[in-house]
């Protein structure tokens, strides 16, 4: 069993991706705050009963996702089917060599015209049920069952809500690409 | 577009997520050295993952530690106080 002494020196190295990921569910710095303020105050407590040598990160997060849950999503909404509609496969990729007619190199290029406020806002727009385990799996880089383990729902929910996630995240993207004509029509 | 490159599309994120068993692994590389289509989209994913993992980060207000390292030191004090 953890000591509460070491809590400290064990999980404030975390506190920046903890913030970071509370703030891409909340989508405001003040409750991205308060939430890593009440995940820390819940840690520490519950730290004696934290097994050492096990995975912290995941722990921290399991309390952070739990904290968000329950303070400001009142009532538990099931993703729905047609929230995000179906999507063809590497639907990003696909829509970037159609319009450009490119050349493989043309679509990567593609890729990096998109800013920090790009990513972080098409990560904002996916659905709650679907923009966690993205954010998880994609910037924070858990496994599957990590994922399954913070957010206490089976691996294969896991997968198929990150798969339909992604594909949402790219047709964000592509809608950036096109607004901007960076998709390649104009050049 | 051959069976082998279905398959290769279907697993695209497994593998790039590293949740592919070792055979599944091989059978895609196999199929990856001899497809350049399949080979572009694979290289186009690992650079989104990539740009999604370097961007998709905030960072914290500075005074996040101060105020971490406050509020467990007020704990000490007082435990549970707000309880």
């Amino acid at each position: 069993m953890a000591d509460q002494a070491d809590f400290e020196r064990d999980a404030m190295q975390y506190a920046p991706q903890l913030y970071s990921a509370a703030l891409r569910m909340t989508r405001n710095s003040a409750d991205a705050e308060d939430i890593v303020q009440e995940t820390f105050l819940k840690a520490y407590r519950a730290y004696d009963s934290f097994e050492e040598g096990t995975n912290l990160k995941a722990w921290l997060y399991r309390i952070l996702t739990n904290t968000y849950i329950n303070k400001y999503r009142k009532q538990q909404r099931r993703p729905s089917e047609v929230e995000l509609g179906e999507l063809q496969d590497l639907y990003l990729f696909r829509r970037l060599g159609e319009s450009s007619g490119a050349s493989y190199s043309a679509e990567k290029e593609a890729l990096d015209q998109f800013v920090d406020t790009d990513i972080i806002e098409a990560l904002e727009s996916l659905p709650e049920s679907f923009r966690m385990p993205v954010v998880l799996a994609d910037v924070d880089g858990f496994s599957y069952k990590e994922i399954a383990d913070i957010l206490d729902i089976p691996i294969g929910t896991v997968m198929s809500r990150l798969h339909r996630g992604r594909k949402a995240l790219q047709r964000k993207l592509w809608n950036v690409a096109e607004e901007r004509g960076i998709a390649g029509n104009d050049t | 577009m051959t069976a082998a490159c279905e398959h290769a599309i279907e697993y695209v994120y497994n593998y790039l997520d590293d949740e592919v068993t070792v055979t599944r692994r091989t059978r895609i590389r196999w199929h990856l050295r001899r497809c350049a289509a399949c080979t572009s989209a694979y290289d186009f994913e690992t650079r989104l993952k990539q740009v999604i993992r370097d961007r998709g980060r905030s960072e914290p207000p500075p005074e996040l530690f101060d105020t971490l390292r406050a509020l467990l030191e007020e704990e000490r004090a007082n435990p549970h106080l707000d309880e």
